[in-house]
């Protein structure tokens, strides 16, 4: 029988061959996940309105002067932080996009039947996505995976339109920055559009969540798809 | 969260990574339940203590997150408890005299399918007992009593020596 310091010994070793498992950093595109995870909320431009009305509306000559050059300037920042919130989620959603087209592996369930890779999505997410558009001859779903939008889960459906991938993200709506100017009607609801890189983004909201179209397909298509997707 | 303290939360993205991917056992898995485990440390960052430890804080929403999450997808009968097996019959191999030298001898690919083939529970005691966390902070993590704690890490050390006694031969 081994002598206790043998067993010392042996608690050691066991210790270092654990310290010898393979090192496997973070992948670099966990570590941006988490970056934008942790990044301050954008400014909320709102509140900032209402903070400094009360300055303003001080009853003197000087006030009245100060708030007509204060204003375009109020205006200005306004308008600045609603272009660099819509902004984020149309970054957000291209890149959402490019790495479901660059994955090895984008689909996590691979069918073009809504029925069930709809169910798929079950357990998986804090809701119910709605699938608007089931897929057809000319745009066929391929299938459906799990997507983070900014901060939180998403459900992707995955079309096809020849060559090209479409993508339909679909996300819980509360506190994210919309775009608060630039909608547009279309149909029986409102829709943002916004291009970048040569791929068109049309976010709207319905049924109580967001949606997000994403391709780089000629806009005009997109923009047709998007009625069929009940988003224009 | 404070600028400050997400930057700290950061530095530990490595370390939560490991321990993701040793609990899901899969690359996806373990990212979304890395950023998952930052959300949720982001929109309950008013219950950090400051001065406390905050990789062990993490730890303990990554465990969490990682039971209302995944653990109910898994039909395994290793998910709970810690392996409490044939201590008896293996008592003979554990007080071998060769033990140390096969050991030292283990390759990482060995030592990680040994750790595998360990619970959940064991395999987080063994892997917060190398992230040089203290017993209280480990006991904080696994939301148990520390003599719980050391009881479980003695059992999941001695099931891995067993496991690795496959790989040593």
């Amino acid at each position: 029988m081994s002598e206790p310091h043998d067993e010392r010994a042996i608690d050691v070793a066991l210790t270092e061959a654990l310290h010898r498992l393979p090192h496997r950093p973070a992948p670099a595109r966990l570590v941006r996940r988490v970056e934008r995870v942790l990044a301050p909320a954008p400014p909320a431009p709102s509140p900032g309105w209402r903070w400094h009305w009360p300055r303003v509306l001080v009853p003197t000559l000087a006030a009245a002067a100060a708030v007509a050059l204060a204003t375009p300037v109020v205006v200005y920042q306004y308008n600045a932080a609603t272009r660099a919130a819509s902004a984020t989620m149309i970054t957000e959603a291209i890149g959402d996009h490019l790495r479901i087209v660059q994955a090895q592996r984008p689909l996590e369930i691979e069918s073009g039947d809504g029925h069930r890779v709809r169910p798929w999505f079950e357990g998986r997410l804090e809701f119910s996505p709605v699938l608007p558009f089931a897929g057809d001859n000319d745009v066929p779903l391929r299938g459906g995976a799990l997507a983070w939008f900014l901060d939180r889960k998403a459900a992707a459906f995955v079309y096809g339109l020849r060559l090209h991938t479409v993508t339909l993200f679909v996300f819980r709506p509360e506190g994210l920055p919309w775009p608060t100017a630039g909608w547009q009607r279309a149909g029986a609801r409102e829709v943002y559009r916004a291009g970048e890189r040569g791929y068109t983004v049309i976010l709207w909201r319905a049924h109580g969540l967001g949606y997000a179209l994403v391709s780089d397909a000629d806009p005009r298509e997109v923009v047709q798809l998007a009625s069929r997707f009940g988003g224009a | 969260m404070h600028e400050e303290l997400a930057r700290e939360a950061l530095g530990h993205v490595d370390a939560l990574y490991k321990l993701a991917r040793y609990l899901t056992g899969r690359e996806t898995d373990a990212e979304d339940l890395v950023q998952e485990t930052y959300a949720r440390a982001v929109a309950g960052a008013a219950g950090f203590t400051a001065g406390t430890n905050l990789k062990a804080w993490l730890f303990r929403i990554l465990r969490n997150t990682f039971i209302s999450m995944y653990r109910h997808r898994r039909a395994s009968p290793e998910v709970s408890g810690v392996d409490i097996t044939d201590a008896a019959a293996t008592e003979e191999w554990l007080r071998d005299d060769m033990e140390l030298d096969r050991l030292r001898k283990l390759v990482a690919e060995e030592i990680e399918a040994a750790l595998m083939s360990l619970s959940e529970d064991a395999r987080t005691v063994v892997l917060l007992d190398l992230e040089d966390l203290s017993e209280v902070e480990m006991a904080a993590v696994l939301e148990c009593p520390v003599g719980t704690v050391k009881s479980r890490l003695a059992r999941a050390r001695a099931a891995l020596r067993r496991r690795l006694r496959d790989y040593a031969k």
